[in-house]
């Protein structure tokens, strides 16, 4: 051991340092309340490889929660407890994340993605806990068990755009030519399978399947490929980075301006129009969730707490969509104390008189209203379709209710 | 037909790129036998820094450049003297594990300062596309190749010619007898982990110009490993080379396979051919041929 | 001067000295662990039996791969692809085809080891981080395989897995699967020890060593290397199977190539090619990880202003510098630390 003494028992000192802090941080997370509190589980992916989602999505939540406790008293007066752990965008870790949640009797439990919700989904499911996701994937709503979706999936993105596009867009004859670009994940393939279920009876010919990574720099083959076919619109179901990618190569081959393009929720936030500039200009998209300056009554108490606790989130769609999810987990604990009183609250309890009790649940105009129908676990099925205008995000129609998709899954 | 030029170009410009990761982890493996498996992450936090250099403090350019390539110095020297020093005689595998704890660190320490997780760097190249012939093909990606092209020069030359250079390829064949000439080891893992450094912040500013800075520049990282095992491991001409075959690889076998097989095939072809290659040409096309004698 | 037991312990016959608990003490010692075995779910609540039931099931996984890369010295970076590949066959046959859990477990072990043995030929021509390389083009193109695959795997949606069930004993519960995942690790441990301790382990140490010197001895290279391969993902199959049963949900999503490299990371800090080691490094290794998931809760309660990026940026730097400090202290991992202090305990008070 070839190091200096004194360097060497520095390093021992801080591993040992290291290692005997953090079980004792981790047993110093219990905190004996005092009174009645209604506990609340999150499972954040704070850290990872979606932190650039997870980070804002768990501020929005904490802040909101902040927001409930102090300035609303809780609900009906009793302090809403949170318990929340970063998954690290591993799934394995969403699954013992979910078990403490459980043995901590929480009452019920949300996540901001939809692969952490399905490494989750099962284990609450065979618990009855019941949670909901921001981000969902047709697969853990069908069938409707345990699970909810906050927001409608990618396949209601795709449902929605078509609809929107062949109503307003589309002015030839016969049936438009739709190509499709997909993230090799659930995100790319949702907007696949509903377009499998729904083109032939919406009228939409879809010419071309293609696949393309998180992390692609170039998409010039493929897109070229897509070119011979001659499509009339481009549906992109992705993230950000690799959209901006796409838009840029498609206006690099001259196919841009000149087809549609439209995207899915997932990447239709500020960083598209950041990462792909003036090339962006004039493509289409849905999103769920009001823009930031929107007159609704929400904004204002919202932006007074991001711009106070986190700055750097400001302008973040993200944000908006998880201030709703805690208004809404609030709204359901509301509920479930109205229809059965707070000291027979169970998870099961919670979920028969809570969530299956919400009705046109206004979240403060941030996105849809918020309703339960049997057989479809779908709390908000609206979006609004957008266009980049002038290098902004701009809303061009009102709020679209995506139909039920009859998917099959096993 | 007009496909397939639109095809090679694309193809041998995106190889170029991952050709200059490459030449950082063929130098490190050349001259100290260590496979630097945190190459990914220490391109992200190049890139991130020239984010910061040049958008954050808004220093010109020149400046921003010039502070990069220091503080890739810096750090190189910085890695090898504190990680990489102590476990100088371990096992291959304490030290692969280490550039892996590196990794997770790196990682999160870019996490740490820069909060935003995807950034635009500023144009530094022209924005039009460049016709050849049929196909089109932008500036970033020309740039990227031809500067590509420039450092492999540079580097052949530095380890032909320049004395440090021919030690260093002394260093990688015996560190004993390297050692026994009266020069030290140490400093020439030193020098080489500064340089791979530079090497890796050059392809960053490269690669995030192209496409933002991103986490997936440690991907990008990966696609580097099967152009340093087709091209040889120990082979600076062997990554130039085996960089455009890849790109063309992905892009004609992706092209013309794609409409025959599964959308996303083109991700796999890499991985194809290093298989391939394993069982052909197990030192790739240009390495060295490792003989083993009792 | 031999300290694996203590002065004054005499060896008469061939089974004793063959023995894995020799003494008295031994005995007493594995009693007490199995007892606190076999009562944790009495009072471990569902978090930490979970976290338990995690840490069998890459235990399994990790003493294959320590026969693999520990004893017969074969590099493979791409465990988490032969997981994979026993997490869906399980998936697979218990899901569409409706087979028990036992014939499920199984098979996927068969078929993860054929597909390892597959991967493994390249270990005839190469050696080292060639090799390792081979085995990473191997786990990417297993899990584009099972993305696309859509038919049996159904692709990126995912396939979901009933619970695990023998008889008619359903293991739904944490505390259920603990017994089931406990027990198995507990086989395969026992396996792993007697394997390195037989012909074949001997082989495969030889092997490790120095190749051409044990091909001049007689041992066979091309059956021994590919047994071993074979060996190490069988059980990684395993461990896949009980990881497909325990989550409910597969998703190739789930195995990434970091987890990889945490595999092998495990395996270093642990101890190469000791049976003792992957215990210590799995068990450092996900209790590390858990004690992550705890960090940025806490220190965002604490302290209510912090820097944006800096929950986000902790966790992994922590992560990242104990893993740097601890190889850099000990690069020959917690196994040997141990077998340090066991021979002081026995020689104290006098050092050596």
């Amino acid at each position: 051991m070839n190091l200096k003494s004194p360097l060497k028992i520095a390093m021992a000192l801080c591993l040992t340092l290291a290692l005997v802090v953090i079980p004792l941080l981790g047993s110093g997370c219990a905190s004996v309340p005092e009174e009645t509190t209604l506990k609340v589980g999150f499972s954040i992916c704070y850290t990872g490889p979606a932190a650039e989602k997870g980070r804002p999505m768990g501020d929005a939540k904490l802040d909101c929660m902040k927001y409930i406790n102090e300035e609303l008293g809780g609900v009906n007066g009793y302090p809403i407890e949170v318990i929340w752990r970063d998954n690290e965008y591993d799934a394995a870790k969403a699954a013992t994340i979910v078990n403490e949640l459980i043995s901590k009797l929480c009452l019920l439990f949300t996540t901001n993605s939809s692969k952490m919700m399905q490494a989750s989904a099962e284990i609450a499911n065979r618990n009855e806990f019941p949670g909901f996701a921001v981000f969902s994937t047709p697969a853990l709503t069908n069938p409707p068990r345990h699970i909810y979706a906050q927001m409608p999936d990618y396949g209601d993105d795709w449902a929605a755009f078509a609809n929107y596009y062949l109503e307003n867009i589309w002015q030839g004859t016969g049936t438009p030519k739709m190509a499709m670009h997909l993230l090799n994940n659930t995100t790319g393939y949702g907007a696949r399978d509903a377009a499998m279920v729904l083109a032939d009876e919406m009228g939409i010919e879809i010419v071309a399947i293609e696949e393309h990574t998180t992390t692609t720099i170039s998409e010039i083959e493929s897109l070229t490929r897509i070119r011979a076919l001659n499509p009339d619109v481009l549906y992109i179901s992705s993230t950000p980075q690799p959209t901006s990618i796409i838009v840029k190569n498609a206006v690099e081959l001259g196919m841009y301006p000149g087809i549609t393009i439209g995207c899915g929720h997932a990447s239709f936030t500020k960083v598209l129009v950041d990462l792909a500039g003036a090339d962006a200009e004039g493509v289409y998209g849905v999103f769920p969730t009001v823009s930031w300056g929107d007159d609704v009554p929400a904004m204002a108490k919202m932006t007074e707490y991001c711009q106070q606790y986190h700055p750097d989130d400001y302008g973040n769609m993200d944000y908006i969509t998880c201030w709703a999810e805690a208004l809404i987990v609030a709204e359901i604990l509301r509920l479930a104390i109205e229809n059965v009183g707070v000291d027979n609250l169970t998870p099961q309890a919670v979920e028969e008189y809570g969530f299956k009790k919400l009705d046109n649940f206004d979240v403060g105009g941030l996105h849809g209203p918020v309703s339960y129908t049997p057989g479809d676990n779908r709390l908000s099925k609206s979006v609004r379709v957008f266009e980049v205008q002038d290098g902004e995000i701009t809303p061009i129609s009102g709020w679209v209710e995506a139909p039920l998709i009859p998917y099959e899954f096993d | 037909m007009a496909e397939l030029l639109q095809f090679v170009i694309t193809g041998v410009t995106v190889g170029m790129v991952y050709s200059l990761i490459a030449l950082g982890f063929v130098l490190v493996w050349k001259s100290s036998g260590v496979a630097n498996l945190a190459l990914g992450q220490l391109v992200l936090l190049f890139s991130w820094f020239t984010f910061a250099m040049l958008v954050q403090v808004g220093s010109p350019i020149w400046l921003g450049f010039s502070l990069v390539i220091l503080f890739a110095l810096a750090l190189g020297w910085i890695i090898e003297r504190f990680i990489l020093r102590p476990l100088i005689a371990q096992p291959i595998l304490s030290l692969i594990t280490v550039t892996l704890g590196l990794a997770y660190f790196i990682q999160g320490a870019v996490s740490f300062i820069w909060p935003k997780s995807v950034a635009a760097l500023p144009d530094l190249f022209p924005e039009e596309p460049v016709q050849i012939g049929t196909a089109v093909v932008s500036q970033e990606y020309l740039w990227a190749a031809v500067i590509s092209i420039l450092l492999f020069i540079l580097l052949s030359l530095y380890f032909r010619y320049n004395k440090t250079g021919v030690v260093m390829r002394a260093t990688a064949d015996d560190q004993m007898a390297v050692q026994a000439c009266g020069i030290p080891v140490t400093r020439i893992f030193s020098l080489s982990w500064m340089l791979a450094c530079v090497l890796a912040a050059i392809g960053g500013i490269l690669i995030s110009s192209i496409g933002g800075i991103t986490f997936g520049l440690v991907e990008t990282g990966l696609k580097a490993f099967s152009v340093v095992i087709l091209g040889g491991l120990d082979s600076f001409l062997g990554a130039i080379i085996a960089g455009p075959i890849i790109g063309l690889a992905e892009s004609l076998g992706g092209g013309y396979l794609t409409p025959l097989t599964w959308p996303g095939i083109r991700e796999i072809i890499p991985f194809i051919i290093i298989i391939i290659v394993m069982f052909v040409k197990p030192y790739g096309l240009f390495g060295e041929e490792r003989i083993e004698r009792i | 001067m031999n300290v694996d037991l203590p002065a004054g312990t005499r060896n008469y016959s061939y089974a004793k000295d063959m023995a894995i608990f020799r003494t008295k003490t031994h005995w007493a010692w594995l009693l007490v662990a199995l007892v606190f075995l076999f009562t944790g779910p009495l009072y471990w609540g569902e978090h930490w039996l979970s976290v338990a039931n995690l840490i069998g099931i890459t235990l399994i996984a990790v003493t294959g791969l320590n026969i693999l890369t520990g004893y017969c010295g074969q590099l493979s970076i791409g465990h988490a692809g032969f997981i994979a590949v026993g997490a869906y066959t399980a998936a697979v046959l218990t899901n569409r085809l409706e087979l028990p859990f036992l014939v499920g477990l199984i098979s996927a072990g068969i078929i993860a080891g054929l597909i390892g043995m597959l991967f493994g030929i390249p270990s005839l021509r190469v050696k080292g981080f060639y090799l390792a390389i081979s085995t990473i083009a191997a786990q990417f193109i297993i899990i584009f395989a099972i993305n696309h695959w859509t038919s049996v795997t159904g692709g990126f949606m995912g396939i979901s897995v009933p619970p695990a069930s023998i008889g008619g004993i359903t293991f739904i519960s944490q505390g259920s699967q603990f017994y089931l995942i406990m027990a198995i690790t507990a086989i395969v441990i026992f396996l792993a020890k007697n394997l390195a301790r037989t012909r074949v382990g001997r082989a495969f140490v030889a092997i490790r060593d120095n190749d051409l010197a044990a091909e001049v001895m007689g041992v066979n290279l091309f059956r021994y290397k590919l047994l071993a391969f074979f060996i190490g993902c069988f059980l990684a199959g395993i461990a896949g199977s009980l990881f497909a049963h325990w989550i409910g949900f597969m998703n190739a999503e789930n195995f990434t190539f970091m987890d990889s490299i945490l595999y092998i990371g495990m395996m270093i800090i642990g101890g190469l090619g000791s049976t003792v080691g992957p215990i210590l490094g799995v068990i450092f290794i996900r209790m590390l990880q858990q004690g992550m998931t705890f960090i940025s809760p806490v220190l965002e309660n604490t302290f209510s202003s912090l820097p944006a990026g800096f929950t986000t940026g902790i966790g992994p730097m922590v992560f990242g510098l104990i893993i740097v400090l601890f190889l850099i202290l000990e690069p020959r991992g917690l196994a040997h630390r141990w077998s340090l202090f066991k021979a002081s305990y026995r020689l104290w008070p006098f050092s050596y």
